[in-house]
């Protein structure tokens, strides 16, 4: 029979797919077969590769080898228009919807339907199209003249969801789609992603929460370093089977970590409370220090980041620098009080971009070299010595720090606080979008500061190097402290399934 | 996003080569059109003429520029410095027709600008609005400021028996034989160029210009760096509205903002003069000198005053197009 034929049929095949930006392989003959009417789940580390494949997947790149089959048929020039003819949907969350639009121009943005013979747009039949729908899957009636402005995450969510369905989707792709829901909200969706599958429709679900994956996917695919490692049924494994496929279990010499004795307490959070974002949050960082800190978007871990640097005001408990009692208001404060940071954005946050290398060294402490004036030699002198300590690449130290590669214009951006002579370093993501030469460098700073008794709080979501350079390691886990727990004693696993939550699914399951 | 943040400044080995053909673009023009004029302008290059040319048409915009290149520096613009030069002009003839020593009114005056610079700096750092738009409506508050307290706008003379003579002296005094306005503007161009390439708050003032939010991040305090930038921007044109006010001897509302557009003109045609395209004092000083030189060429030339301008304009474009062009030829995909 046809019908069963065609549910064997994979309906999306990606063989031995490369895909080169610049020099680096973001996939290197990675896989992935998609099975008609199955949930398929896709997961990996940051770096994996996930959103190149998807991004292959919905036409925004095209690869470089390899070969992407959609319903038994090659296609080596997708286009993003191309791929919602042939009925595959993307649902992501930074996708845009135009704020100034209503739910009903949204909706049918692009496939607008036309009064038969004419040019004009048929409302009545957009109104019609949008509240049907809406309300059969939803049970929602969200007003079509609404503004996309208005809605909240969870809603305009809905609204892509329905701007899919309206064009009868064969693939639904969901893109990380839990991370700006609550968790009602993300009940909701898995509610809904069900019975989306029960009418037919394939899922591709790309998540990091591996709980969810557990929960709502019958088959996983594993992605590590641009490849597919694994391709499992989900009923025939664990989330703690999959976490290990994703984490690279052999932790090369990558990662440098003199050992250091831990002196005086440099910074004290009590019940450090942000309503809406963590609560109780206590820990301690001591001279010599290396603390990690981990948890997915919206775990809180990088708002207490962002509270120990005065950039968030806390509602509760208390923040001690070297046994007093602080309340950095702004960075202006906490700067003073020897805190450093080094901002997950880089290029926004880290580093001017058009001002030199030398006059970026020097903006956290042009104090330190002025009296009234500059002293142009000892700035010169500063700026230069921590290039040269660093090995920060460069023309010189009147070069832009634009002309930098990531990696050096990450050293300018540390550089900045050793010349202020910091001694609380919060590091917020410090080796992403950094080649694997410098990190190892960066990794060396990190742990040349902790010898020179400096307290260091690494806050990251690569595991392997968190496991690689930090003594003890803080996972937060939806506002909360999920595990404190010195980095020696503690798996990659049992990190990985701390942050995504997956003990707390498993105790819901079993 | 990050890549925003990267855009607008051209980066690439080939930078400094086309920041010497800026440069050299400034000072040519400059050469060049001095040549021109006094190749074909009678009596430009007569003493009289070029010493009328700084004192009248170049020592106040100078002093003006200097005070918008600081507000441009800081990654903004200061649309009420002709407010703050009314404001000092106002309270300096208040003052002496009140009969107070002209020192006192010299102070007076000085602080009445600055307070438009205190306005502006609750506007742009206390509320956060934009520069432009703060500094738009203090524009439009101290035009009907002026009125209000004016009748309507009538002019304030200083009668020359009734009050001393002493309040003439800033406009017209000399010493050894040069005349003070340029004293005065000398001294504000050189100890601006100090305070803005050498301090550690002219550095700060043009990280924030460049990429506000990493002055942010680095523990330095954005709204600090901007109340004092604007206040200090009020403060120099304010001495703008002293020696123009002492040179005529009347105070006529909203007389100003005739500065405005000259002023940023000559900023941003300075900025040509800068190596990474950034604002700068000497830069301009140039520009000053050859919107002050054009003008008074033309005049000379005896083209018509509507002409005027559109040379100023060409001039403009010119000047910005080899200078800024050769930079985008740089600029990185």
């Amino acid at each position: 029979m046809p019908e069963a034929r065609q549910e064997k049929e994979p309906v999306l095949r990606l063989e031995n797919i490369v895909k080169r930006f610049g020099g680096a392989e973001a996939l290197s003959k990675a896989n992935l077969t998609v099975r008609r009417g199955s949930v398929h789940g896709l997961v990996g580390q940051n770096g994996a590769g996930k959103s190149t494949l998807i991004k292959l997947l919905a036409g925004l790149h095209q690869a470089d080898e390899g070969r992407i089959e959609i319903d038994g048929v090659a296609q080596d020039r997708l286009t993003p228009h191309l791929a919602e003819a042939l009925g595959i949907h993307f649902i992501h969350q930074d996708r845009l919807l135009v704020p100034s639009f209503t739910v009903g121009e949204a909706l049918f943005l692009g496939h607008e339907p036309r009064i038969a013979g004419t040019p004009f747009l048929d409302r009545r039949a957009m109104r019609r199209q949008a509240e049907e729908t809406l309300r059969r899957y939803f049970d929602l009636s969200l007003p079509s003249d609404a503004l996309i402005a208005e809605l909240s995450a969870a809603e305009k969510q809905i609204v892509q969801i329905t701007r899919a369905l309206i064009a009868n989707p064969k693939v639904l792709v969901f893109d990380e789609p839990t991370a700006a829901l609550v968790r009602r909200e993300a009940e909701l969706l898995f509610r809904l992603i069900r019975r989306l599958s029960a009418e037919g429709i394939t899922i591709l679900y790309i998540s990091h929460y591996l709980g969810e994956i557990v929960d709502l996917c019958d088959t996983v695919t594993v992605l590590r370093n641009g490849r597919d490692v694994a391709t499992l049924t989900v009923s025939e494994t664990s989330a703690a089977e999959i976490g290990a496929l994703m984490v690279n279990r052999e932790i090369a010499e990558l990662y440098p970590k003199p050992t250091v004795s831990a002196g005086e307490v440099l910074l004290e959070a009590r019940n450090l409370t942000l309503a809406g974002s963590y609560r109780d949050i206590s820990f301690t960082l001591r001279r010599g220090e290396v603390l990690g800190m981990t948890g997915l978007v919206g775990s809180g871990a990088k708002e207490v980041v962002r509270t120990l640097f005065g950039l968030e005001t806390a509602t509760g408990g208390s923040i001690a620098v070297k046994g007093d009692v602080v309340v950095p208001a702004n960075p202006v404060g906490a700067a003073s009080r020897g805190l450093a940071l080094v901002p997950e954005d880089r290029r926004r946050d880290g580093v001017a971009l058009s001002l030199s290398v030398l006059e970026n060294t020097t903006l956290a402490s042009l104090k330190r070299f002025s009296r009234g004036l500059i002293n142009r030699r000892a700035e010169r002198h500063g700026a230069d010595d921590l290039v040269r300590r660093l090995q920060i690449k460069t023309d010189g130290i009147d070069a832009l720090v634009g002309t930098l590669s990531g990696g050096n214009q990450q050293k300018v951006a540390i550089a900045k606080w050793l010349s202020r002579q910091s001694e609380i370093y919060l590091l917020d993501e410090p080796t992403v979008g950094v080649d694997i030469g410098a990190k190892v460098e960066i990794y060396h700073l990190i742990g040349e500061l902790a010898e020179r008794g400096a307290g260091i709080i690494v806050l990251s979501s690569d595991i392997e190097e968190l496991r690689g350079i930090t003594d003890r390691l803080l996972v937060f886990f939806r506002g909360r402290i999920a595990r404190t727990v010195a980095t020696a004693e503690v798996s990659s696993e049992q990190i990985l399934a701390d942050v995504t939550g997956a003990h707390e699914s498993l105790r819901h399951v079993g | 996003m990050a890549a925003s943040a990267q855009s607008t400044h051209a980066v690439g080995p080939s930078r400094k080569l086309s920041g010497t053909i800026g440069r050299y673009a400034l000072v040519a023009a400059l050469v060049l059109v001095f040549a021109l004029f006094a190749s074909i302008a009678p009596g430009f290059l007569s003493g009289a003429n070029l010493l009328s040319v700084l004192v009248n048409n170049v020592a106040l915009l100078a002093i003006a520029a200097v005070a918008m290149t600081f507000a441009v520096s800081a990654g903004g613009i200061d649309l009420s410095v002709g407010t703050a030069i009314d404001f000092a002009s106002f309270a300096f003839v208040s003052l002496v027709l009140a009969g107070q020593p002209v020192l006192l009114a010299i102070v007076g005056g000085l602080a009445g600008g600055a307070m438009v610079g205190l306005f502006n700096a609750i506007l742009i750092a206390g509320i956060g609005i934009s520069p432009f738009l703060a500094t738009l409506g203090t524009l439009f508050v101290g035009r009907s400021v002026q009125q209000l307290l004016t009748n309507g706008g009538n002019p304030v003379y200083l009668p020359p028996n009734s009050v001393p003579d002493a309040f003439r002296v800033l406009g017209h005094g000399t010493i050894a034989d040069i005349p003070l306005p340029i004293l005065v503007t000398l001294v504000i161009l050189a100890a601006s160029w100090i305070v803005l390439a050498r301090t550690a708050f002219g550095r700060s003032v043009i990280a924030a210009g460049m990429q506000a939010s990493v002055v942010r991040y680095s523990g330095l305090s954005l709204p600090r760096i901007n109340a004092v930038t604007y206040i200090l921007v009020s403060l120099i044109a304010a001495v703008v509205g002293l020696i123009l006010t002492s040179t005529v001897t009347v105070y006529i509302p909203s007389s100003g903002n005739a500065f405005l557009l000259n002023a940023i003109g000559a900023t941003f045609i300075g900025t040509t003069f800068d190596r990474h395209g950034r604002p700068n004092i000497p830069g301009t000083a140039l520009g000053v000198l050859l919107l002050g030189i054009v003008a008074n060429g033309l005049l000379l030339s005896g083209l018509n005053f509507y002409w005027q301008q559109v040379g100023t304009g060409l001039l403009i474009f010119s000047v910005l197009a080899i200078g800024f062009g050769q930079r985008e030829n740089v600029t990185r995909a």
